[in-house]
C-alpha cells in the first residue's frame, strides 16, 4: 500500500520535484486521483495552514508548498475530473477599480489554489461590469475582492450591487478582505464573509461554499 | 541564533583624551588618597606594603605608588574564560565580546500566581535556574536571590547546589566567607571529578565585593577573594559606589574612583596569585537623590558602564558589570524603557560579562519569573545589533533583484527562502505581532501576561537534573543540602 504521508510531507516542505515523483508513483501504482488529492495533497495544506495559524511556518514556507501543490494539481485535476470528482470549489477574485494592489490578493489566490479551488485571477483595478461579465461567463461560486485603499472600498459595494441588479446575487457567494476592510464593512455592503487574512480566507471560502453546495 | 560573543564598542562615550585623563587620575586617587581598612587584614597589608605601598597604621590608610598599581595589574590575564557544562557554551570572556544574564541578590519575588511580592526561597532560586536553562538569550546563571527561607550559614552550599542541579550554564555566586567558598570549591569539585578538573575548567565563580566605596577594604570580601585567586577560581571584583552619596555625583569622578578601587583589588589579587583570573567588576550606580538609596535605571547607569568597559580595556582586563536595573516595581513599560536602554548601551559599549541584565526589578530588591522572559527578548535584540549588517554578493542580491524583475515581488524566491531564518531576530515568542483581531481572540493578553505563559510551559515540563545520581549522594553525604530530591 502507498503511503501517502510521504506526499503530505513532500506539500509541507515545499519539495516540488519530490512532490511530483510521489503522486506519479502513487499514480502508476493504481491510488485513485481522489484519494491522492485528499489524503496526499490536502491533508499535506492543512498542515500547513494550521502551522501557519501557529505561527510555526513563515508565509514564504507557506508559499512553497502552495507553489508544490499548485504544479502537481495541473496533472491530477484531469484525472480528478475523469473519476467525476469536482475541485474544492470555482473562485474569481480581483482587486476592486481604482486599487492596484495586489500582494494580498496573490497570497489569498495561492492559498486558495493550494487548498484545492479552482482560482480565476482579473488582476488589479479591475471594475464592476468587468466582475459581472465573468460571472455571466464562468459561473464561478465564489466572488474574492480585494482593496488596500479606503478610497476604493466603496468600489466594493458597486460590485456587490450590479451582481444583484442583474439578477446574479442569490448565484454566487461575496467575500472581501483587504488592510482596512472589517466585518462591519461587509456586512453593511451585503457581502456573505470577509476575512482579515489569507489562511482565514481559505477556511472561510471552505466554510461559504460547503454551505452552499448544502442548499 | 545564538547571541553571544558579538563584539560591542559601536557606543564609546569617552574620547581616547578622556580615558586617559580619567585613568591618570585613579592613580593619583591611589597614590595620594590611598585606601582605608578595619581590622583582620593584617597578612594582605604586609604583603603590599612589602611590594612598596605606603601603610600608615595609625592613620589606617594604605597608599599605592603607581609603578606597583602599573606593574601589577599588567599580571591579570586579558583573557578569561569561565565554561559551562554538558554542551552549554562557555563564554569567552576579552576584548569586546559580550555575554548577558542574571544577577543580584533580591530578597523579593513576584509571587507567580498572585502577583503580590513576597520573599524569596530556595525553592524560587531553584525555579528560576530552570527556567533561565531555557531561555538562549541568558548566557549565565548568576544568582538573582537569596534563599530567605533557610539559615544564612547554609547558603554557600545551597545557592551553588540548587544552582549547578537546575542549569548547565555558567554559574556565579557570592559566598558568606572563606570557608564558605572552600565548601563551594569542593561541592563544585565533586561534579567536577576533581580539584584539577575545576580548575582547567572552572563552571563556577565567585564575586568579591571587595571594597566598599569610597576606597574602603572590606575584610571579610578581601579574604574571600585572594581565597579565589589562589584556588584559581575566577572572581569578579565587586564595587558598586552610588554617584552623590559614596562616590562624586559627577560621572567622571564616580569613574576615576571607581577605576582607582578595581586597581588596587586587581594588584591585591595578582600580588595573592600572579596570573589569576579575575573580572574587572565595577558596577557605578547613582544615589536617589529623593531617597539616597540605590537607582538602578537611570540612563546615566547606562552611559557610565559603557565607559567602564572603555577603561577596563585601556589596562587590558574582561570587565564585569550591570544593565538592564529598573526602580520600577512590577513588569511594565517603565521596566521596558529603563530596561531596553541600559541594555542595549551595556551591549554597544562592548561590557564581556553584563549582569543584572535579567529578571530585576525594584532597583535590585526583587525578581519576577516573568521579567527574565521578557530581559532574555531585550538582551537578544541588543546583541543583534552588534551583528550590523551583512553586505556582500549573497546578501546584495543584485541577481535575485534582476530575476524576480520590477512589479513583482519576493515572497517565494529561493533567497528569501535561504535567510528567513537567520537575517532577523527570532525571539522567545513574547513579542507579539498579530492582527488585533487575532490578539483579541487569543485574549487580549498583554506582554507580561504573555511571559507568564511562557514560564509556566518551562517550568511545567520534567526537571532535568545536571548532577549525577551517584555525585548527589555524595554532596548530600557531605553537606547540608537543603532542596528536596
Amino acid at each position: 500500500m502507498f503511503d501517502l504521508k510521504a506526499v503530505a510531507d513532500a506539500v509541507i516542505t515545499g519539495n516540488e520535484a519530490e512532490l511530483a515523483e510521489l503522486v506519479r508513483t502513487a499514480l502508476d501504482r493504481g491510488v485513485p486521483a481522489k484519494r491522492i488529492m485528499d489524503e496526499g495533497l490536502l491533508a499535506g495544506m492543512d498542515t500547513v495552514g494550521d502551522r501557519m495559524e501557529s505561527e510555526e511556518m513563515f508565509i514564504p514556507e507557506v508559499l512553497k508548498a502552495a507553489r508544490a501543490m499548485g504544479s502537481v494539481l495541473k496533472t491530477l485535476v484531469p484525472l480528478l475530473a475523469e473519476e467525476d470528482v469536482g475541485v474544492a470549489g470555482s473562485v474569481l477574485i480581483g482587486t476592486v477599480k481604482g486599487d492596484l494592489h495586489d500582494i494580498g490578493k496573490n497570497l489569498v489566490k495561492m492559498m486558495l489554489e493550494g487548498a484545492g479551488f479552482k482560482v480565476f485571477d482579473l488582476g488589479v483595478d479591475v471594475g464592476p461590469e468587468k466582475f459581472l461579465a465573468e460571472i455571466r461567463a464562468g459561473s464561478p461560486g465564489l466572488i474574492c475582492l480585494s482593496s488596500l485603499l479606503t478610497t476604493t472600498m466603496p468600489m466594493m459595494k458597486k460590485v456587490v450591487d450590479i451582481i444583484s441588479e442583474h439578477g446574479f446575487r442569490d448565484r454566487v457567494k461575496i467575500m472581501v478582505g483587504g488592510a482596512p476592510v472589517t466585518q462591519e464593512f461587509a456586512d453593511r455592503i451585503g457581502a456573505d464573509g470577509f476575512a482579515a487574512d489569507a489562511g482565514s480566507a481559505v477556511k472561510l471560502a471552505k466554510t461559504i461554499l460547503g454551505q452552499a453546495t448544502n442548499l | 541564533m545564538d547571541s553571544k560573543g558579538y563584539s560591542g564598542t559601536q557606543y564609546r562615550p569617552l574620547s581616547d583624551d578622556q580615558l586617559k585623563a580619567i585613568h591618570e587620575s585613579s592613580l593619583t586617587i591611589l597614590e595620594k588618597t590611598g585606601f582605608t581598612f578595619e581590622s583582620g587584614l593584617d597578612e594582605t597589608l604586609e604583603m603590599v606594603q612589602k611590594a612598596g605601598a605606603k601603610l600608615d597604621r595609625e592613620r589606617a590608610r594604605i597608599r599605592f605608588p603607581r609603578d606597583l598599581i602599573t606593574t601589577e595589574v599588567a599580571k591579570a590575564p586579558d583573557r578569561v574564560v569561565l565554561y559551562g557544562r554538558e554542551g552549554a557554551k562557555d563564554l569567552d570572556l576579552g576584548e569586546h565580546r559580550v555575554h548577558m544574564g542574571t544577577g543580584g541578590a533580591a530578597i523579593k519575588i513576584l509571587d507567580l500566581e498572585t502577583g503580590e511580592a513576597r520573599a524569596t526561597t530556595l525553592n524560587d532560586l531553584h525555579q528560576l535556574a530552570r527556567l533561565v536553562d531555557k531561555l538562549d538569550n541568558i548566557h549565565f546563571f548568576l544568582r538573582p536571590c537569596i534563599p530567605t527561607d533557610i539559615p544564612e550559614a547554609e547558603y554557600d552550599v545551597n545557592v551553588f547546589y540548587a544552582s549547578l542541579r537546575a542549569t548547565a550554564k555558567h554559574v556565579m555566586g557570592g559566598v558568606n566567607d572563606v570557608d564558605g567558598l572552600n565548601q563551594v570549591i569542593e561541592l563544585a569539585s565533586i561534579i567536577a571529578g576533581g580539584r584539577e578538573e575545576l580548575k582547567k575548567t572552572p563552571f563556577i565563580s565567585v564575586i568579591a565585593g571587595f571594597a566598599i566605596s569610597p576606597l574602603k577594604l572590606c575584610t571579610q570580601s578581601t579574604l574571600i577573594m585572594q581565597e579565589a585567586a589562589r584556588n584559581g577560581i575566577p572572581v569578579a571584583l565587586s564595587c558598586a559606589p552610588m554617584a552623590g552619596s559614596t562616590s562624586p555625583l559627577t560621572m567622571a569622578g564616580t569613574l576615576a574612583q571607581l577605576h582607582a578601587e578595581q586597581m588596587a583589588g586587581i594588584a591585591v589579587c595578582q600580588l595573592t596569585n600572579p596570573g589569576a583570573p579575575l573580572l574587572y567588576g565595577g558596577i557605578p550606580g547613582m544615589a536617589n537623590l529623593h531617597t539616597m538609596g540605590y537607582l538602578g535605571g537611570a540612563v546615566e547607569c547606562g552611559i557610565m558602564n559603557a565607559a567602564v568597559h572603555q577603561l577596563s580595556h585601556y589596562i587590558g582586563v574582561p570587565n564585569y558589570n550591570s544593565s538592564g536595573l529598573t526602580d520600577s516595581k512590577i513588569p511594565d513599560t517603565q521596566a521596558g524603557w529603563e530596561k531596553g536602554i541600559t541594555t542595549l548601551l551595556a551591549a554597544m559599549g562592548g561590557s564581556n560579562y553584563v549582569h543584572h541584565a535579567a529578571g530585576m526589578l525594584e532597583s535590585m530588591i526583587a525578581v519576577a519569573y516573568e521579567q527574565f522572559v521578557i530581559d532574555d527578548e531585550i538582551i537578544g535584540m541588543c546583541c543583534k545589533v552588534l551583528r550590523g549588517i551583512e553586505v556582500d554578493a549573497e546578501h546584495l542580491a543584485l541577481d535575485v533583484i534582476d530575476s524576480v524583475g520590477p512589479g513583482s515581488n519576493f515572497m517565494t524566491t529561493d533567497h528569501t527562502l535561504r535567510h528567513m531564518h537567520t537575517e532577523y531576530f527570532g525571539g522567545n515568542g513574547v513579542s507579539d505581532r498579530k492582527s488585533r483581531i487575532k490578539w483579541e481572540k487569543g485574549g487580549a493578553l498583554d506582554a507580561r501576561s504573555r511571559a507568564r505563559r511562557i514560564v509556566a510551559k518551562i517550568l511545567a515540563a520534567e526537571e532535568k537534573s545536571y548532577i549525577s545520581e551517584a555525585q548527589d549522594q555524595l554532596i548530600r553525604g557531605r553537606f547540608n543540602v537543603l532542596l528536596g530530591n
